[in-house]
């Protein structure tokens, strides 16, 4: 019985608006990760993508549901968590200051990476990515390929076995972006379990195993992408995506329409 | 669900935090020159500057030649005087340049020059009969009395007040026209037969029992504690306002929070990052200090001299320990709070205020410094300071200091920890509905800003405009046009509903009877208030409370009109305002506890003079709470009308004075009155509607 | 493509201008700091302030009033009754048990008496008058409250002593006109606006001058670097409108958030000042009345405006190489030391313009508007005055168009260092193609 990397059930985030009360940005989401899987996340902006990806990465804690990560909880056990896992993240910066080197040497102290081992560590990132030529250079210095370069691999600095990258070609031209799916491709050889996020379709065709289609806090479909396209008889992903977002809508709407075969209704929730 | 686990920390990691986290500023080369280097130089420049433009006016007015003019029918009297005075002054002179000199100009129309800036005195020499006579005149012209006063000749100095060279040569002559004087009456008295000279009789000499160190240490015990404060507040700035503010807005705060560095742990290092840039600053600030000094470009005052026993400067460095700390939680917090750099430098300046005030506590006049003022924080440890700079070392009393802050930075680290968790502020993200359709969801975010500015144009309009409105006309644009003005202002441009925000609702028939009740014990609960804050807070001079007890009522009113003005008026208008539009503003901001505190100190603040603001206070504080147990501004309406109207009418009617002393089983039986009172509107409580929820707990 | 830049037209179309000037002042009025510092501080922070003040003063006075000095006497002698009954009835003075004169100086210096009050036989030559007596009074110079305790006693004995020795001459057969002798006088002939003239030309000018610049800072460090920061500066950059035109709209708003600022303040310290100042001094005595001359008001706004274009110009030129809003703010803040210049010169008494203080940039503007406060018009060097400021103005601009010329400073070279760009581009002068930096990776 394969073990899962990642399990997470039921888990719900609300947050407290003053006037409106409770709003729920994540509403009771199942799904599992096997180990050496790349697993897509895909949803519309607002969808709830990223909460539930922070809730993993400890960053928010979940109001209701259960979360764990490499046999670590998420309430009980978050700094664990942590150290086994590799966040990526638009919105994640680096520190403009430090150069590429010390940056790399930071986040694997900082996530506990044995100390004695760091440099050699810190040497290979930098021989694998090819950013030797300027890894003492300050990285506010650095054109923003080069910045990708290294916060992918402060990302892997402490060789966690989990990764999660959210939404990590959002704004790279197409050679960079290339170059990122090379990368998780990479990650995904070496055995690291990776969680993805993503609004663009042909990413998640290319690079998931398997993907689960997230809309309004919901997970509404999970499955392998051949699975997806038996139970919505549409071929591309796309149109697999509008399918189960547009039933989850007339769901909602009180509407009797059937769409779909039986089987979208097992896959849902 | 169970919460984080208390963190265990883990020492490396925090040390990493910490190393980067000085790295990172050290790097900054710009903002290491322009806010630690540069004032290095820059100040004592300043200062020496400053100092050197001083000197050169003191030189200026010492140098001057000034010129005189003797006028009056004793001119040749007034010249003898004059000339004696001159001669002193040249015989004994006490400015470092030499004598001044003066010199006189004989014109015929000296007043006329001095007006001009021509001449800078015009000794005016009166026979006593003149004298009488213009006094005389310049009395009716002013329509002033004058009191009877012995008749002599009079030497009048007339000078120009706004020239500092007029003043110091008035001043100067008159000096040693009053050494002449001396001299003179000796003389007579000697003459006339008086045995001794009269500054043998009754002679006192004073002996100073303090050595100078202990003068220099007490002067630099008061400004020592408030100068490193300063220093470390702007200093440890220097690293708190990117700490959070600057991470959150570049992004890696996020980065941060992902690693496997514990929340506490990177709190911790941003703590310690403040205190070490902290105490480095004002290190360095201290003894670039002493270095100028050194270089005679910074000067001490004379006679200015320091002993320091070695223990000293340790002692106070640990009593400066527990500062640090609350310092570094204060900045961390702000850092937390504040969204960008900018704003984070905006809420600095109060934040200072709040430090550097309790910090000149030692300053303060006959303050009692053993006193239990050692327990406040801050303020403690600038008395102990002090003590120490004096040479006294009582260690009861240091402890207590220690403890004290000690206690305040336990806490405040606790809370900078526990609130830095909190996601709210960390990812935080503040759109919501009201700021997207405005109107009346809008009201609660902007009431406290409006009364504000209602305070400003109140306090302006009292000061500039009050002695000129009389009592009726304050009234009108006090309470009716800017409070009650304001209010619907309010209503107008928020589009709320008057009804609701004015509380206008029926109430149960029983909160009728507790009103009345309340009314006579609230108010002589209200005058024991007063009479402790009189005693123990805020001592007010006596004639401060006479004149403003005449300015309300000095203006020879009737009675029905005084009972307008002032019961019936307030009691509508100022319910209105304040248990209306306040209330219904504030409803939704804090528990229904918390309202009344707040609704009942902007009341207070409202009564401007000092004395008054605790009493009024405490007196919003009872509205408020009604009204929110009622639901209803009536009842609150009906108790401050009640309350005004027992302190107005048996004074004017002469029933009791301001001196009639109240039993102190009346007190007693005022507070029965109050419990009793808050029972029955407490049992038939309709609260007021739509108050702030109690966040629920998960989502704290 | 650079030389096609170098000769393009400068055009200004006004109207753009005041698109793009009406867009900035929205924009800055919903920023909560330039809000807050431009508009609610003056508005608040005045009467504030001087409320604080007064209610402080109000306090310290009450508390000085209040407590009471703990003295001791020492073989007091028993032929002044009236002397002894002054001592002990004066609610402010608290008579301690007598104790040795040793202990009782230990008790000073530990804090817990405030004076010693001994008395002492007169010396040989006092001993000619009966009953004469002298006083040593000990107390602890370095605490306030001993030193209050002092003077209190010192008090009581120089009137006990003036009433003994008036009553001793008048029985000596002395006249009372011989004893007085005569009177002196001080006689201020300055009338009460004179005396507020003096005080508001002390404060006001290098106040407004502070204000204005203060006023000017985060403005203009906002629309240049903060613009960078926010990546707007380049959706500004796509417009129509020609750079001149945009950049003259916000040279035009820094400005008048400049003015607007050293007005306000001015106006809300002389509102406030007038309305608590005047009442509290009258109380002390001096007559204070705050008005200005109609004149000054025109003078202090010319030069108001005169202020605000120079410190805007020197403000935006700096700031405008940052990338980031704290670097604009460490490279725009050495003007507001400039501005300081007024203050740290200092009040030389009696001076007014002169042809070499007309010649001092900023400080000539200070000086020419305490003149305007005190009705001194010296119109010549007043104009003198404006003409250095206009020059300075003219200079930052001049400046400002050669270094707008620049794309590379538009698109945010130089890594944001205002002498890089100076080394670079005015002193090596080569007019060529800047260096290849990393350009693509422009924040």
């Amino acid at each position: 019985m394969v073990e899962s990397m990642i399990q997470v059930e039921g888990l719900e985030k609300s947050f407290w608006d003053e006037s409106r009360g409770e709003i729920r940005a994540v509403d009771g989401i199942d799904f599992d990760c096997r180990p050496g899987e790349v697993f897509g996340l895909l949803g519309a902006n607002g969808a709830g993508k990223t909460t539930t990806l922070r809730m993993l990465a400890t960053i928010l804690k979940p109001t209701g549901g259960r979360a764990s990560l490499n046999g670590h909880d998420v309430f009980s056990e978050p700094e664990a968590v942590r150290r086994s896992l590799g966040f990526f993240s638009a919105s994640t910066a680096l520190y403009p200051r430090l150069t590429g080197r010390e940056t790399l040497e930071f986040f694997a102290r900082i996530n506990q990476y044995p100390s004695e081992r760091v440099p050699e560590r810190v040497g290979a990132l930098i021989e694998r990515f090819g950013i030797a030529e300027y890894a003492n250079a300050r990285v506010e210095k650095l054109s923003s390929g080069m910045k990708q370069k290294i916060s992918i691999a402060r990302t892997i600095a402490h060789d966690p076995p989990v990764l999660i990258f959210d939404e990590p070609t959002v704004g790279l031209d197409v050679l960079a972006a290339l170059e990122m799916q090379r990368v998780v491709g990479e990650l995904r050889d070496e055995g690291k379990t990776i969680i993805l996020s993503t609004h663009i379709m042909s990413e998640a065709e290319k690079l998931c195993d398997r993907i689960g289609i997230i809309d309004r806090g919901r997970m509404l479909a999970l499955g392998t992408l051949d699975e997806h396209r038996r139970a919505t008889g549409q071929h591309y992903l796309e149109d697999i995506f509008v399918h189960f977002v547009m039933a989850n809508l007339s769901d909602d709407e009180g509407a009797t329409a059937d769409i779909g075969s039986p089987s979208t209704s097992e896959t849902i929730r | 669900m169970s919460g984080e686990p208390p963190s265990r920390g883990n020492r490396s990691v925090l040390l990493t935090l910490f190393r980067y986290e000085i790295k990172r500023l050290i790097r900054d080369t710009r903002t290491v020159l322009i806010a630690i280097v540069a004032p290095l130089v820059l100040i004592p420049g300043m200062i020496f500057v400053m100092r050197a433009v001083e000197r050169s006016e003191e030189r200026r007015l010492d140098d001057t030649v000034y010129e005189y003019a003797v006028t009056g029918d004793e001119a040749e009297w007034g010249r003898a005087v004059l000339a004696a005075a001159l001669e002193r002054e040249a015989n004994d002179p006490d400015t470092t340049t030499g004598a001044v000199r003066f010199e006189e100009r004989a014109d015929a129309d000296a007043d006329s020059l001095l007006g001009a800036g021509a001449i800078h005195v015009v000794v005016e020499a009166l026979s006593p009969e003149t004298y009488e006579r213009i006094r005389a005149e310049e009395a009716a012209e002013a329509d002033t009395e004058t009191e009877s006063e012995l008749s002599l000749p009079t030497l009048r100095l007339r000078h120009r007040g706004q020239s500092d060279f007029s003043r110091n040569a008035a001043e100067r002559l008159g000096n040693r026209m009053a050494e002449v004087r001396s001299e003179l009456r000796d003389s007579v008295y000697r003459a006339g037969g008086f045995p001794v000279a009269i500054q043998q009789v009754a002679a006192v000499t004073t002996e100073n029992t303090a050595s100078a160190q202990r003068e220099g240490g007490a002067l630099l015990g008061l400004a020592l504690t408030p100068f490193l404060l300063f220093l470390m507040l702007s200093g440890g700035s220097i690293m708190a306002v990117d700490t959070i503010s600057g991470e959150k807005e570049r992004g890696t705060l996020e980065t941060l929070l992902t690693t496997a560095a514990a929340r506490s742990d990177i709190v911790k290092a941003k703590m310690m990052g403040i205190i070490a840039v902290g105490i480095s600053v004002a290190a360095i600030n201290i003894l670039n200090l002493l270095l100028y000094l050194v270089l005679g470009v910074v000067e001490l005052p004379e006679r200015f001299v320091i002993a320091l026993s070695p223990m000293d400067p340790l002692l106070i460095l640990i009593l400066f320990l527990p500062l640090t700390v609350l310092v570094a939680s204060a900045l961390l917090l702000l850092s937390g709070y504040a969204k960008s750099y900018k704003e984070y430098q905006l809420y600095l300046f109060p934040l200072l205020f709040v430090f550097l005030v309790p910090s000149l506590v030692a300053m303060l006049p006959g303050m009692d410094l053993r006193s239990a003022i050692v327990l406040f924080p801050i303020a403690g440890i600038g008395v102990a300071v002090r003590e120490i700079m004096i040479g006294e070392y009582d260690w009861t009393f240091l402890m207590l200091a220690f403890a004290s802050t000690g206690g305040a930075a336990w806490w405040g680290a606790r809370l900078t920890e526990r609130t830095l968790s909190m996601e709210r502020l960390i990812s935080a993200s503040d759109l919501d509905e009201a700021d997207l359709t405005g109107g009346p969801a809008l009201f609660p975010r902007h009431v406290l800003r409006w009364f504000g500015v209602m305070w400003v144009t109140f306090l302006v309009v009292s000061l500039w405009f009050g002695e000129a409105l009389g009592v009726r006309g304050q009234i009108v644009v006090n309470i009716l046009i800017i409070m009650f003005g304001g209010s619907l202002l309010m209503i107008r441009l928020y589009g709320l509903d008057a009804k609701t925000v004015f509380a206008f609702r029926t109430v149960h028939p029983a909160v009728w009877l507790a009103v009345l009740i309340g009314i006579p014990s609230g108010y002589i609960v209200g005058i024991g208030l007063s009479g402790l804050v009189n005693t123990y807070l805020f001592p007010v001079p006596q004639n401060v409370l006479e004149a403003f007890g005449e300015s309300l009522l000095g203006d020879d009113m009737p009675l029905w009109q005084l009972v307008i003005m002032l019961t019936v008026i307030p009691g509508i208008f100022e319910e209105l305002t304040f248990r209306g539009a306040l209330l219904h503003g504030l409803r939704k901001t804090f528990g229904p506890v918390a309202v009344c505190l707040v609704a009942g100190a902007i009341f207070g603040l409202f009564h401007v003079s000092l004395f008054r603001i605790l009493p009024t206070a405490y007196l919003g504080v009872l509205f408020a709470a009604v009204v929110l147990m009622t639901g209803s501004i009536f009842p609150a309406m009906l108790w401050h009308f009640g309350n005004n109207f027992i302190a107005l009418v048996p004074l004017q009617l002469g029933w009791v004075t301001g001196e009639t002393p109240v039993p102190w089983w009346a007190y007693a039986a005022g507070l029965a009155g109050l419990v009793v009172t808050f029972s029955i509107v407490w049992t038939v409580r309709t609260p007021y509607p739509d108050l702030k929820e109690k966040r629920p707990k998960e989502f704290l | 493509m650079q030389k096609e830049n170098l000769r393009r037209p400068a055009t200004v179309n006004w109207q753009d201008i005041w698109i793009l000037y009406r867009r900035e002042l929205r924009s800055a009025f919903r920023e909560r700091t330039i809000v807050a510092n431009s508009i609610l501080m003056p508005i608040f922070l005045y009467p504030v302030m001087l409320w604080v003040m007064f209610t402080a003063m109000m306090f310290v006075s009450g508390l000085a009033d209040r407590a009471t000095s703990r003295i001791m006497l020492v073989d007091a002698p028993s032929g002044h009754a009236v002397l002894m009954d002054t001592l002990e009835n004066r609610s402010n003075l608290d008579i301690l048990a007598a104790v040795g004169s040793d202990s009782a100086v230990a008790l000073i210096q530990a804090g817990e008496l405030d004076a010693l009050l001994t008395f002492l036989p007169p010396d040989t030559e006092g001993d000619r008058f009966a009953e004469n007596f002298r006083i040593v009074i000990h107390y602890d110079r370095a605490v306030e409250r001993s030193r209050r305790a002092s003077d209190r006693i010192e008090g009581i004995v120089d009137d006990y002593r003036d009433a003994w020795v008036d009553s001793e001459a008048a029985q000596l057969g002395i006249a009372a006109t011989d004893r007085g002798q005569f009177r002196i006088l001080q006689d201020n002939v300055s009338s009460g606006e004179d005396m507020g003239a003096l005080l508001l030309g002390i404060m006001i000018p290098s106040f407004l001058v502070l204000m204005v610049a203060l006023g000017c800072l985060v403005p203009a460090i906002d629309s240049t670097a903060g613009e960078r920061e926010r990546s707007t500066w380049e959706t500004l950059m796509t417009v129509s409108a020609s750079r001149l035109s945009i950049v003259t709209a916000k040279y035009l708003y820094v400005a008048t958030l400049g003015i607007t600022a050293g007005v306000l303040n001015v106006t809300a310290m002389f509102v406030s000042l007038g309305a608590v100042m005047g009442p509290l001094l009258a109380g002390v005595g001096a007559e204070f009345q705050f008005s200005l001359p109609f004149l000054a008001l025109p003078v202090m706004i010319v030069a108001a405006v005169a202020l605000a274009l120079f410190f805007a110009a020197a403000m935006m030129i700096l700031a405008a190489f940052a990338r980031s809003f704290k670097d604009g703010q460490a490279m725009a803040q050495p003007v507001v030391l400039l501005a300081l210049l007024p203050m740290v010169l200092g009040q030389q008494t009696d001076q007014t313009l002169t042809p070499t203080i007309a010649a001092i940039p900023v400080a000539n503007a200070a000086m020419m508007i305490r003149d305007a406060i005190n009705g001194v018009f010296l119109w010549p060097l007043i104009a003198e005055t404006l003409a250095v400021l206009l020059v300075m103005v003219a200079l930052c601009l001049l400046l400002a168009r050669a270094v707008l010329q620049f794309e590379d400073l538009l698109l945010g070279s130089y890594d944001g260092s205002f002498w890089r760009f100076a080394k670079e581009r005015l002193i090596n002068r080569n007019g060529s193609e800047p260096t290849a930096r990393a350009e693509q990776g422009v924040v």
